[in-house]
């Protein structure tokens, strides 16, 4: 068969020589021919093939003639011999393609005029092409369309059968949701079994489909390809940063569809490790949110008949006169700013200098609080690294992968393929840490199944495992001999047998996984809210680090940490230093020579060191009225953390709340003055990563309605305290940025990272290695199921909610998700009430069986507030990086 | 010389000699057919290839032709034709046009449009008198398409054959796209 990436990434391959068309080519043995010819340039018609997976050799397109042979050849499923000499060219082999186009059109119906690909089609292509003009034998399929599934209709009359829908859902997704079924006499694909399509809704069976047989539910009749704008963007959804084209008619988003495409069929498979350009479901399916008729319009402004719309001017007038008179009241002190990490780089840049240079505060913060900080925090600490420490090329030829806490394939399923990917095709070990049974774990080789929330401990077990084994590697561990000393005292505060009962999993099985991970000559961590957004997450990254530097797996090339981000710019608001503790760059911010630095760039003085508070204190210091004005750009505490912790008693203090969102939020309701602002479709501007690439927005659109970027509206309001940025336009911003961070827009090309180990392992380490090598002591009284806060794969934060076409895959369905085992025991069955009771709360739901979930533990996704499950979270705080912890929560569960 | 000029000025004068030879080539034409036409009550006979007004037409049995194609929107050299496709929600496999605008004014009358149509549901007409004082109404929505249509279906039909666009019987089937009968079949027994 066609090109499989050899197993061993290291292993060479022979080079061959062959002939084509009269030229000497080299290629790698064991290639497809087709791939040699694709690969000098000459263009060969095929349908069937794509580079991203296995050729197929259905459509009898790519023939060539061989010498030796009398007929022609399939080139795509033939090999690639040494001495072979090929022709593609001649008159010979034209006819004969036409022959297979023919072939294909006699059973195919002519209904060009209605078809969804009609113009972006390549069986029209190639009839066109070939000149076929005249059918003998038509005849007509007459299959019924298949309209079951909520997003994609089948209509197998168009089909060729070139099966490249199938071969990507199996050798690219890994999902394996679509099949070859022989029906009424044709083969015709099918959902499994022929059911109703349910699977992940990724739509790259859509986007590889080279005729109109699988069509897009949301846009179906509603454009021809020809009449769309397209504008090439990076989609906002998750950290994974994937480039979509966002396709308009007028002011509305007909579809959104990617870089994976039929038409991009010619590539070397291999270079799939930086990603196959496809997208999941949210990025594919989720965009009517972007021209939503509850999109804001106007600016708002409270008075005593509600919110009324205002002109922009009055509204900023009214806004910047506040923070005006709060800050000449009560000081600069008494003004706060949170940010969402969902805006670009350039928007959090204009606001952290808005509040630092403008209004002369420190308390800035940003959603990446929410768990990401945790991750850079301990890698800037340890390491001195801001970001994921490898590429995904890395992650996709690692010998073994450590997965802990991080449901990939639902948080962040494109970055997600590369680990399926190394585990398939390069057959990496793959650890799998978590508390359900997660899809990733299904295709792992050691899934490990934990207590809820026993994540970090299974790390300290690790590490302590790896200690006892002798798995420490004596060259990196030999630099720094105190740092292992203390390590390994630290350690022996844990003991196996304890990490075992409290995660329930045998101690063997903690040796196994400490020996796969140490022992392979590649290892990786991928680290995600099970570690970072879980009580002590600060302390169990730096579990993880002390076991990657145990193992040799911190500094080795190939090795490292690394985690997937929920929002999509979550690393450039930290790295454009939203966040008191740091400055642009994550330069700390107490340090003088990076303030100096700042200050010299803004012209200004930056506010005096010590006195930043975070998302946690800037919210406690408004229930303590030391925080007079709070300007929130798309974040929504109200709707985020437990009612527990009372964020509207907060904010109801405030003398002014100043909200800019696209949608009217719940937060944003409590405002006095709300500000409409552009989606990311609508703005220009970069985004970063979570591998550190720095990509470009582009607007699709023109801003709806009134609305305008974000840093529009900071810097009306800086004009309107009389100290402006002078920015017109996106670049003015770029150009500062670039003085500011030389380098730091990478066009997608991050350089290396370097991991310095000398200061933290050679000087800091003893001091604080004790504190995080304690385990937690299990109470007696504890409520028997652990109750998680889950995020789904069809949604992202609340932002997917306002997109139509992901409520209707998934909708709220207000009910708990529980394990069969306990079900059974409780005596329920899915639809039944129950009442959930918790230590801060009790609500009824409805319960719904899951099998993913194991006995004790139950889940609900946190994309809803109907019924508000939040609320019945208990809040801790980290004290090392104040991360506010409410995901996990224990809770005793009763038919209602 | 100057005598008999003068002579001869003074008899003209004196008999409206001008006056005659005027109302002679009157007195000639009354005996020719008219040239011009009087045009609000008498009406040129135009020919069946004419391009006037744009309609859309319906099949014989009421039902809309226009399967939202958007061919002839392609087609449009002035870009005054806008379709806005749709699913036919009762029948869910048909594709139709919600709405239908050809901006007249913007028209240049070339007939492309027709030409693409690959149902032949656009036609041109003999129609030419949409003259009117409120410029607002030279935008044809599909209503008012339908109903030029109807008005003068002989017409653009006339228009179809006179262009060779549309020949009788099942010739022009074969290359027209047609919603297959067999499938609507298929689908109610389905059902």
């Amino acid at each position: 068969m066609g090109l499989k990436p050899v197993t061993t990434p290291d292993a060479e391959t022979v080079t061959i020589e062959l002939s084509l068309d009269g030229e000497t080519v080299q290629a790698k043995e064991g290639v497809s021919l087709y791939d040699v010819i694709a690969s000098t340039g000459k263009i060969v018609p095929a349908m069937c093939y794509h580079y991203t997976f296995d050729p197929f050799g259905s459509c009898g397109m790519c023939l060539v003639i061989q010498e030796g042979k009398k007929a022609p050849v399939r080139s795509c499923t033939a090999k690639a011999t040494a001495g072979m000499v090929i022709r593609t060219e001649g008159e010979d082999l034209f006819l004969a393609r036409k022959k297979g186009v023919e072939k294909h059109l006699s059973v195919h119906p002519l209904d060009c005029p209605v078809c969804d690909a009609d113009g972006h089609c390549e069986l029209q292509d190639m009839a066109f092409q070939h000149g076929v003009t005249q059918l003998d034998n038509a005849k007509q399929k007459n299959i019924p369309e298949d309209t079951r599934s909520l997003v994609l209709d089948f209509n197998m009359n168009r089909c060729i059968a070139c099966g490249e829908c199938i071969n990507i859902c199996k050798d690219v997704q890994r999902i394996d949701a679509l099949q070859f079924m022989k029906k009424g006499g044709f083969n015709q694909v099918v959902a499994k079994g022929d059911q109703t399509l349910d699977c992940e809704f990724c739509g790259d069976c859509l986007a590889v489909c080279p005729v109109g047989a699988i069509t897009n539910k949301y846009s179906k009749y509603a454009y021809k390809p020809w009449q769309l704008k397209k504008t090439t963007t990076t989609c906002n959804y998750c950290g994974d940063g994937c480039q979509i084209y966002i396709e308009t008619k007028d002011t509305e988003v007909v579809r959104v569809t990617s870089p994976l495409s039929w038409k991009n069929k010619w590539g070397d498979r291999t270079d799939t490790v930086n990603g196959h350009d496809g997208l999941c479901v949210r990025g594919r399916f989720g965009f009517q949110y972007i021209d939503s008729s509850a999109r804001l319009k106007t600016p708002l402004v409270k008075t005593d008949s509600g919110l009324q719309e205002t002109p922009w001017i009055d509204a900023l007038d009214l806004a910047a006169g506040r923070l005006a008179y709060v800050k000449a009241q009560f000081g600069a002190q008494a003004i706060a700013g949170l940010i969402t990490a969902r805006c670009s780089n350039e928007d959090l840049y204009v606001f952290q200098k808005f509040m630092r240079h403008a209004i002369g505060t420190n308390h800035v913060d940003s959603s990446a609080r929410y768990g990401h900080i945790n991750f850079v925090r301990a890698l800037t600490h340890t390491v001195g690294v801001t970001r994921t420490m490898n590429t995904s090329e890395e992650i996709n030829k690692a010998k073994a992968i450590l997965i802990v806490g991080a449901n990939i394939t639902e948080t962040n399923p494109v970055a997600s393929l590369r680990v399926k990917a190394a585990l398939s095709v390069y057959k990496a070990q793959t650890i799998v840490v978590d508390s359900a049974q997660t899809n990733i774990a299904k295709l792992a080789s050691h899934p490990i199944m934990v207590n809820p929330g026993t994540e970090g401990v299974y790390v300290q077990g690790l590490v302590k495992s790896v200690i006892e084994q002798d798995l420490i590697d004596e060259e990196t561990t030999g630099i720094y001999p105190q740092a292992l000393a203390a390590l390994k005292q630290a350690a022996n505060e844990v003991s196996l047998e304890t990490v075992s009962t409290l995660t329930g999993v045998d101690i063997d099985q903690i040796h196994e996984t400490a020996k796969i991970f140490a022992e392979a000559s590649r290892s990786v961590i991928i680290c995600g809210e099970g570690v970072l957004r879980q009580f002590g997450g600060y302390h169990h990254m730096l579990n993880l680090v002390d076991l990657a530097w145990l193992t040799g797996k911190l500094d080795r090339k190939g090795c490292g940490i690394n985690t997937y981000t929920e929002e999509a710019n979550e690393q450039g608001a930290l790295d454009m230093g939203v966040a008191p503790e740091f400055l642009p760059g994550q330069m700390p911010f107490e340090d003088t020579a990076a303030r100096e630095k700042i200050a010299q760039a803004w012209g200004g003085a930056l506010p005096a060191t010590g006195q930043g508070s975070h998302l946690m204190e800037i919210l406690d210091r408004c229930r303590k009225r030391e925080i007079k004005a709070l300007y929130l750009v798309g974040e929504n505490p109200l709707e985020t953390l437990p009612a527990s912790y009372d964020v509207k008693g907060a904010l109801s203090h405030l003398e002014v709340l100043i909200c800019q969102d696209p949608f009217l939020t719940e937060t944003a309701k409590l405002a006095h003055v709300i500000f409409p602002v552009s989606t990311f479709a609508e703005k220009d501007g970069t985004v970063t990563n979570q591998e550190g690439k720095v990509q470009f927005l582009r607007p699709a659109l023109d801003s709806l309605g009134e609305s305008v970027l974000d840093w529009h509206v900071m810097a009306g309001i800086a004009n309107g305290l009389g100290s402006p940025m002078g920015y017109d336009t996106t670049q003015d911003i770029q150009q500062e940025i670039r003085k500011v961070l030389p380098g730091y827009y990478n066009l997608g090309r991050p350089s290396p990272i370097e991991p310095q180990l000398g200061q933290y392992f050679g000087k800091d380490f003893d001091r604080s290695v004790g504190e995080r090598y304690r385990l937690p002591r299990r109470t007696g009284n504890q409520r028997p199921f652990g109750l998680r806060l889950i995020q789904l794969i069809y949604h992202s934060g609340k932002l997917s909610t306002q997109a139509s076409g992901l409520m209707l895959i998934s909708p709220n369905t207000k009910s708990l998700r529980m394990g069969p085992e306990d079900m059974k025991n409780l005596g329920l069955n899915s639809g039944d009430r129950i009442r959930v009771t918790s230590d801060t709360g009790s609500l009824e739901m409805l319960v719904k069986e899951d099998v993913s979930l194991l006995p004790g533990s139950c889940a609900v996704p946190e994309h809803f507030n109907d019924p508000p499950v939040k609320d019945l979270m208990s809040l801790q705080v980290d004290p090392s990086t104040s991360v506010p912890y409410f995901k996990l929560v224990y809770v005793s569960i009763e038919k209602a | 010389m100057n005598n008999t000029m003068t002579s001869k000025k003074f008899f003209n004068a004196v008999l409206f000699r001008e006056i005659w030879e005027a109302m002679k080539v009157t007195f000639r034409h009354m005996f020719h057919k008219p040239m011009t036409f009087q045009y609000p009550r008498e009406k040129r006979t135009i020919p069946d290839a004419h391009r006037g007004a744009l309609c859309l037409l319906r099949y014989d049995d009421g039902k809309e032709r226009c399967v939202g194609c958007d061919l002839c929107e392609a087609a449009c050299p002035s870009r005054c034709i806008k379709v806005i496709s749709e699913e036919d929600k009762s029948l869910p496999l048909e594709r139709y046009a919600s709405e239908f605008f050809i901006d007249i004014t913007k028209c240049v009358f070339c007939g492309y449009c027709v030409e693409a149509c690959p149902v032949n549901a656009l036609a041109m007409t003999k129609m030419y008198e949409f003259s009117t004082h409120d410029k607002r109404t030279l935008l044809f929505d599909k209503d008012r398409l339908y109903d030029i249509g109807d008005r003068h279906l002989a017409d653009a039909k006339k228009y179809l054959y006179a262009h060779n666009l549309e020949t009788e019987g099942d010739e022009s089937r074969a290359y027209r796209y047609h919603f297959p009968d067999s499938i609507k079949t298929v689908q109610s027994s389905t059902e």
